[in-house]
């Protein structure tokens, strides 16, 4: 091979390599995140971990504020009522709400859209519940949509919100028949302020702008991209050389970007770190009350917070119990409820249950998305509980190794641990129910009386009684230490310079991108 | 000749170096500071000694665990060095085993073997070892035997290659005809000529293992925490590269002394042993 | 020549057939695809229903002769994750892959050349020693360390290069530098004892005494033979590169096979795994086929049976 051979190769090389990024133009948008996840485009084969750009294609049958209340401005409804025996619920349309393709947004859209995510194919979080709850789905004119369900429930509205996942999306019916779901997966239509250009898998997603959109005007930016980065070196190279706009950064990092200029946004009380133990518990000491306080008093959930969380967080309470909800339904974390560090305590409630000398306990090490301390964590908990005594041992795992021997219920008594979000009160208990459920596969709490004090919020019309139930169900959670709480959380996102003020929202799975976009 | 004789010399840095870092992984129970399990999580990230805020306690800084980043580096030696040395042993007893068996018998048995190794050659390297990583689940064992099955091939090939060349020989048609049974011709003549090879295909890859786990701690499937092993140490470190540069650059610099010291090595140990070996 | 041809074949699709075999077996072995695609409540009911969908509830070796006879027609299926077609992945990808090692490899060949033949001809001096350690510098650290310094130091500090992503030339550089200096010390290694050698043959030696420079020897004379296994390694590097710059495509955010492969280990993606260790694997294979033709053509000597 001679030089020219090589010269002409290497300029081959260049001249095929087309540029499928360019950089950021006043127009254009750019999101970083470290992944997009699955990357679906259909909302009902990926729900909510896609919300982040399936936000901006479609619009929801009921909208909701950036802060996590309902709204009637954001959503396809106006407003919505139910019957007074709580069984019908009639949303009524906006009109003259478009789809990309052009074609009016009508009732039987919205019908359509339902039941589809209802229907076998989807796998969306919510949809099982969905599916106990609504009998059929009537559309008496085209701006009216009434859902009868099988039993009184308050719930339905929220469900079909932006402040879960995907179910309450709406899509253009005639559109998805003649393509078919596969056709449609490809080439998305909805009718939200943007319209889906391109997909590279592993890389990035861009929308483009819809003139005059009723929710967001013309926004500013014609358009958005999603792009994935998983390191976050490179994230921050790109913030630094203007190749990003918003872009998700770690707690460690934070003071670093902040010191160089950037303007950092915080989720504040983004969500919770909460550990659990896979069942069963019978044949484990787990199923001990005592043991269970013991491991929560013997972790340091201040050091924590303050070290491999960057000082980001703060010591959580109640297992499972995160809502932004709870002012509502008149709960409140008291200091008494932050468990102590009191390693001697925890050494007499071991040497109470009987296990003076320890027992082995294996805790799972992985990292999940937006929480890049969690192997560090999982680390750090181990050196707590060695301290009183116990034998744990990590096992460092990808996700779905855990999460298969989680299910198949084949590591009792193991730790195993989420971030979960912070969420309306319903999103909560529905969240509840994915750990408590003993039908679930997910099931990692055992009690009775929380069984019965879950059942009977499904059956409660009246508010202030399910709000009293609520709080019974967290108090439970809280006296039997079924879980092991560890911090709430703050998520932070840096910005370029050219966007400085910004409320990235508190909606779990996604973020306010809307309000950088709007137009006047 | 005199370049010849320069050249059979053995190189002394890379020999100091190597000597220097087994001493330190024998010694680390012995030469080490501190525990290098010990977690003091409000110590975490303490510079080393001759940066401002640096002290005695921990000379090199900790981590992010606040464990002490001297002590693990010694005893990282021991899983790191560890790491190479066992799983090219490994490899090489597979590789060199089967390339010897394929060599001699040929027929069907050696060209199913032979398409066996151009399996697992055409398998891509790093996929196949966290696809086992993955499926085995984590421990040292493991992550060894993981990237074993990824190099046992590429011995496999080359000795293959020697083997059939030395079938055309004569003292293998004589040993042949005084009666030798296969093992003996394999362990009596083929083994030793090819021996030389294969100390040279594996001494110039045990760099290459320390640097393959260290890919796979990257990945999330290398040595599993807290066993401090240079590789995730640099994994781990690396997030901090512009607060806390020391977790990352010590392991860093220890890899990249030691696969250096092991290719120099290799390389000479062909020059003296094999100097028509190239591929590698 | 011919019959050489059809042996070759013959062997390289056993080969394919024995390393299909492998992933099919492999990919199971990871783990099961649907909790992760399955929402959290999902009842057994919904496991049974979604493995028929998915045509996981078949046995086995059905499932085996369907992805052969598919795979042979190119069809490898639709990916569990994303739900598209597997081939549409593959198009978005192996390009991305291609080129980057295309680049890479063609500047690991510029620098290698030069330190190659400077260390062979200056052996044993400190020419020889320094060319040697540039080159094995590139080998002593992990690829994802050199990666991080690069886009730290070159896309954040200087700001010159992009840091990651896919785009025009310059985005290139930086991913292109890593991993080429990943196989230069192979390269350089290689060249440097092959030209050693030629160094030592007789119609060198002939050249020498008959009056040639030293330059023109080591130029027109020993290179030229040098070349054939440089070629070997260059064209199975190339494959490699392809198919395993996974961690270097992860670091640069590069929408490359191996990054598509890690994907979809993580998401337990059986068909997206199959697919992409099949295509490499046929490309490592192709690239042997063609390594060897080359011989031919560089070395006319070789003639095959």
């Amino acid at each position: 091979m001679r030089r020219s051979t090589l010269t002409s190769l290497l300029v081959l090389c260049l001249v095929t390599a087309a540029p499928a990024w360019a950089q950021p133009s006043p127009g254009e948008l750019t999101v970083v995140l470290s992944s997009l996840s699955t990357e679906a485009l259909d909302p009902i084969l990926a729900g909510h971990i896609v919300k982040f750009y399936l936000s901006l294609m479609f619009d929801y049958l009921v909208g909701a504020t950036p802060d996590g209340q309902l709204s009637r401005d954001g959503g396809v409804a106006t407003r919505w009522e139910a019957s007074a025996d709580g069984k019908r619920w009639t949303f009524h349309l906006r009109r003259g709400v478009r789809f990309h393709t052009g074609d009016e947004l009508t009732a039987e859209d919205v019908k359509f859209s339902i039941l589809r995510a209802l229907g076998p194919r989807s796998t969306t979080g919510y949809a099982q519940g969905l599916r106990q709850l609504v009998k059929e789905i009537e559309t008496p004119a085209p701006d009216r949509v009434v859902i009868v369900t099988k039993d009184t429930t308050a719930m339905i509205p929220t469900l079909l919100s932006r402040l879960l996942s995907t179910e309450g999306m709406i899509l253009p019916k005639q559109y998805v028949e003649a393509k078919g779901d596969d056709g449609f997966a490809r080439a998305p239509v909805g009718s939200g302020p943007y319209r889906f250009v391109e997909q590279v898998s592993g890389s990035h997603v861009r929308l483009e702008a819809v003139p005059s959109h009723w929710r967001l005007g013309t926004p500013k930016y014609k358009t958005v991209v999603f792009k994935a980065v998983p390191e976050e070196t490179t994230r921050i190279a790109m913030l630094r050389r203007g190749e990003a706009d918003v872009v998700e950064i770690s707690r460690e990092r934070m003071k670093e970007v902040a010191g160089a200029g950037y303007p950092v946004h915080l989720r504040r009380e983004d969500g919770q770190i909460e550990g659990w133990f896979v069942q069963p518990w019978a044949q484990t000491p787990i199923r001990d009350k005592r043991v269970r306080e013991a491991l929560n008093l013997a972790i340091d959930r201040k050091e924590l917070a303050e070290t491999v969380f960057g000082g980001q967080a703060s010591p959580a309470a109640v297992p499972f119990g995160l809502s932004w909800s709870f002012p509502e339904i008149k709960f409140k974390i008291t200091p008494e409820m932050v468990y102590a560090h009191d390693p001697g305590r925890a050494k007499r409630l071991l040497a109470d249950a009987g296990y003076a000398n320890g027992f082995p306990i294996d805790i799972f090490a992985f990292q999940l998305p937006g929480f890049p301390e969690g192997r560090a964590m999982a680390e750090a908990i181990a050196g707590y509980w060695q301290h009183v005594g116990l034998k744990p041992r990590l096992i460092p795992v990808d996700y779905p190794a855990f999460r298969k021997q989680w299910f198949d219920r084949t590591a009792p008594g193991a730790l195993g641990y989420y971030n979960i979000a912070n969420r309306d009160w319903i999103g909560t208990y529905a969240l509840i129910d994915k750990y408590a459920a003993p039908s679930a596969k997910s099931a990692s709490i055992r009690d009775p009386e929380l069984d019965s004090l879950m059942d009977a919020v499904i059956h409660q019309a009246d508010r202030e009684k399910t709000y009293a139930l609520m709080r019974s169900i967290f108090n439970r959670l809280r006296s039997e230490h079924l879980g092991l709480p560890l911090v709430y959380y703050h998520t932070p996102y840096a910005t370029s310079k050219r966007v400085p003020r910004w409320n990235p929202g508190a909606i779990m799975y996604e973020l306010n991108v809307d309000e950088l976009l709007a137009g006047k | 000749m005199a370049e010849r004789r320069r050249a059979r010399r053995p190189p002394l840095l890379p020999l100091a170096i190597i000597v220097a870092f087994v001493a330190v992984a024998v010694l680390a129970g012995v030469a080490s500071p501190a525990d290098p399990y010990a977690q003091h999580l409000r110590s975490r990230l303490a510079p080393p000694i001759w940066s401002a805020g640096g002290s005695w306690q921990h000379p090199l800084g900790t981590d992010r665990l606040g464990r002490d980043l001297l002590s693990r580096l010694f005893y990282g030696a021991r899983v790191s060095l560890a790491a190479g040395v066992v799983t090219v042993a490994l490899a090489g007893a597979v590789g060199g085993g089967v390339g010897l068996v394929a060599g001699y018998l040929r027929g069907r048995t050696g060209a199913l073997l032979m398409r066996v190794t151009d399996a697992t050659l055409a398998f891509p390297i790093i996929l196949l070892a966290l696809v086992l990583a993955v499926t085995l689940g984590p421990s040292f064992a493991n992550v060894v035997v993981a990237i074993a099955v990824i190099l046992w091939a590429r011995y496999a090939r080359v000795i293959y290659g020697e083997v059939v060349a030395l079938m055309e020989r004569d003292f293998i048609a004589q040993a042949r005809a005084l009666g030798a049974s296969p093992v003996r011709i394999i362990a009596f003549h083929l083994f030793p000529n090819t021996a030389n090879t294969l100390v040279v295909l594996v001494s110039l890859q045990v760099g290459y293992v320390i640097v393959v786990e260290a890919a796979l701690s990257f990945l999330g499937a290398g040595i599993p925490p807290p066993t401090p092993a240079w590789g995730s140490m640099i994994a781990e470190g690396r997030d901090y590269i512009t607060s806390a540069w020391w977790v990352s650059l010590f392991p860093g610099l220890a890899i990249l002394l030691v696969v250096l010291a092991f290719n120099l090595m290799g390389d000479w140990l062909r020059d003296v042993l094999d100097p028509r070996l190239g591929q590698f | 020549m011919r019959r050489f041809l059809a042996v070759r074949l013959v062997q390289s699709l056993a080969t394919l057939l024995l390393l299909s075999l492998a992933v099919f077996i492999l990919a199971r072995a990871t783990g099961d695809p649907l909790s992760l695609i399955l929402p959290m409540a999902a009842t057994e009911e919904d496991y049974a229903n979604a493995r028929r969908y998915l045509g996981l509830d078949r046995p086995l070796p059905e499932q085996y002769v369907s992805f052969l006879v598919r795979a042979a027609r190119g069809d490898f299926g639709t990916s569990l994750r994303a739900r598209r077609p597997v081939n549409e992945l593959l198009r978005e990808r192996f390009p991305n892959s291609l080129k980057l090692a295309g680049f890479a490899m063609a500047l690991s060949l510029l620098v290698a050349f030069p330190l190659g033949v400077a260390a062979a001809a200056r052996k044993g001096t400190l020419v020889d020693t320094a060319a040697k350690t540039v080159a094995a510098l590139g080998q002593a650290l992990p690829t994802f360390f050199v990666g991080i310094v690069l886009i730290e130091v070159v896309a954040g500090r200087l700001q010159w290069l992009p840091a990651g992503g896919t785009g025009g030339l310059a985005h290139y550089v930086l991913p292109g530098v890593t991993l080429g200096w990943f196989v230069l010390a192979g390269l350089m290694r290689l060249l440097r004892s092959s030209v050693l050698e030629v160094l030592d043959a007789d119609y060198v030696r002939t050249a020498r005494a008959k009056g040639a420079t030293e330059r023109a020897v080591v130029w027109r004379h020993a290179l030229r033979n040098a070349l054939i296994p440089v070629v070997t390694f260059a064209g199975v590097s190339f494959a490699i590169l392809v198919t395993t710059a996974v961690v270097v495509e992860t670091v640069f955010a590069w929408p490359g096979m191996g990054r598509l492969a890690y994907e979809a280990i993580s998401g337990r993606d059986f068909p997206v795994i199959q697919a992409v260790v099949l295509v490499t694997g046929a490309v490592v294979a192709a690239v042997n086929l063609a390594v060897d033709l080359l011989y031919v053509w560089i070395d006319p000597r070789i003639r095959y049976g």
